[in-house]
């Protein structure tokens, strides 16, 4: 598999995922469904990329809709490393050198997930602080754009560059400008590594926790465990919210207007249930049907709003949190590589990975994945993340 | 979840799954059915909803009359249109 869905400009050092419009180039979400939908617009986050002098390599390729682990529900196919694990193409773009940077859309920790088997960098910026305007969306409320790239240097330079104020996009944050400049001394920082995901993980991730611990203990910063004790319905929550919202951000597809239609219909209706059932994938059909059941009148008090309660005292809780440590540590996910599985399982997976994820596409707050493992910190903490990964990136193994 | 009752949400959603996938759903709506109970462990009485995970304003701008997009481009990106509508299927029979 090439990494590209569209080829855009050979000199361009970015990939941009095939979720973000760039004007004039189809723009698909992984999915059957969005064929032929080349957009009129693009993105705010690529407009100030290119007015910056920043080219677009390529649309990289996507797992559909963002919905899976690590992008390998795209319609076009898998992404395969050089020892046939998985990751994503964005990811795989940027280890192997064929851009500098990649713009991702994190909706569930798809782009974490694929830095940590990838071994590169990836920042989730606080929501709102990256414009969603000319985003594919599918899970509104804790989805977000942020940057892949070898090193910290690349995350700074492209982040400075996308995040600020928007009027276009009714969730983006009032600042007009970001500082992500700032290089933070180590010493004296408090990490805190959350016990309940660490023991969730597998040898080898521990053993990279483990190492990262003793990086910034040598740099001078303190890491001590705490306990998350409800991490798991945090991540449920999420799961909870993101069908939801996917449900209802994907009834547009139907074959009318853009995308794909089926050739085979007699009826509008025919043409509606024949063009989605054809043009989206087992993964993102669950989602939706999952979506509207907690939706539904049966599930909606014990699911939905249970969740939305669930988000304000995750919120909280990491505010608590965030009062007595700089940052947090964990894993960006179970395992340290993605085998080949059978796709069939990709939701109870996913969400089964989310456990690692979760926290920051709940409660708005950056993470940042480093050296295979990821570091989350208040709202607006991204410097603190990103001295973290320069500081340890330019420390010997 | 009974399969009446998925074929039931797989129409209001309009699309079908095989009978191999509606299988495998209903297996994936018992796993979530175990996650979601396990949601009422943790207690939220007197903790109110949060549909914003960050303080959110809501934008109001005067109305300003422009075109957008010409009617060419909004049919470019249809799988079937004539010169100038999009093409459905007849509603009325």
């Amino acid at each position: 598999m090439d990494f590209f869905a569209a080829e855009i400009d050979r000199t361009g050092t970015v990939a941009v995922d095939d979720t973000i419009l760039v004007k004039g180039f189809e723009t698909r979400a992984g999915s059957h469904i969005l064929d032929g939908f080349t957009p009129m617009f693009g993105s705010d986050a690529v407009e100030r990329m290119l007015a910056a002098g920043f080219a677009v390599r390529g649309k990289s390729h996507t797992g559909e809709f963002g919905l899976d682990i690590a992008g390998e529900t795209s319609y076009h196919g898998v992404c395969r490393k050089s020892d046939g694990t998985l990751s994503s193409a964005a990811a795989e773009a940027v280890a192997s050198g064929t851009v500098r940077q990649a713009l991702c859309v994190d909706v569930n920790g798809a782009p974490r997930r694929a830095a940590a088997l990838s071994g590169v960098d990836f920042i989730k910026p606080t929501y709102g602080t990256v414009s969603r305007y000319g985003i594919i969306p599918t899970a509104c409320s804790g989805e977000q754009v942020g940057v892949c790239a070898a090193d910290a240097a690349g995350l700074t330079e492209l982040l400075s560059v996308i995040a600020g104020h928007d009027s276009k996009d009714g969730t983006s944050l009032p600042t007009e400008k970001y500082d992500y400049s700032a290089d933070m001394d180590l010493s004296g920082m408090k990490v805190a590594a959350v016990r309940e995901l660490y023991d969730a993980a597998d040898d080898n991730v521990k053993a990279a926790l483990d190492a990262f611990s003793a990086k910034l203990r040598k740099a001078g910063a303190s890491v001590e465990f705490i306990s998350l004790p409800d991490v798991k319905a945090y991540a449920t929550a999420w799961q909870i919210m993101l069908s939801a919202e996917a449900c209802n951000n994907i009834s547009r597809y139907d074959g009318v207007k853009f995308g794909y239609r089926t050739p085979e219909y007699r009826d509008i209706d025919e043409l509606y249930v024949n063009s989605r059932t054809e043009g989206m994938g087992f993964n993102v059909k669950m989602n939706v049907l999952y979506g509207s059941d907690v939706l539904s009148k049966n599930k909606y008090l014990s699911c939905y709003d249970k969740s939305l309660r669930i988000r304000r005292l995750a919120s909280d809780k990491m505010k608590e949190v965030f009062a007595e440590a700089d940052a947090v540590l964990c894993p960006a996910m179970s395992a340290s590589s993605l085998p080949q599985y059978d796709l069939a399982d990709t939701f109870e997976r996913t969400k089964k990975e989310l456990l690692f994820t979760a926290v920051p596409n709940l409660t708005g707050i950056p993470a940042l994945v480093t050296g295979g493992i990821q570091l989350w910190s208040a709202a607006f903490g991204e410097n603190v993340l990103l001295s973290i990964a320069s500081n340890t990136e330019r420390m010997a193994d | 979840m009974t399969v009446e009752e998925l074929k039931a949400l797989e129409s209001l959603n309009e699309f079908r799954l095989t009978d191999a996938e509606e299988q495998k759903a209903i297996g994936i709506f018992a796993f979530m059915e175990n996650e979601a109970a396990e949601l009422q462990l943790t207690d939220t009485e007197n903790i109110g909803v949060m549909v914003h995970c960050m303080p959110m304003t809501n934008v109001f701008r005067d109305d300003v009359r422009r075109q957008v997009f010409s009617r060419e481009q909004l049919l470019a990106c249809a799988p079937e249109h004539s010169e100038d509508s999009w093409i459905v299927p007849r509603l009325v029979k």
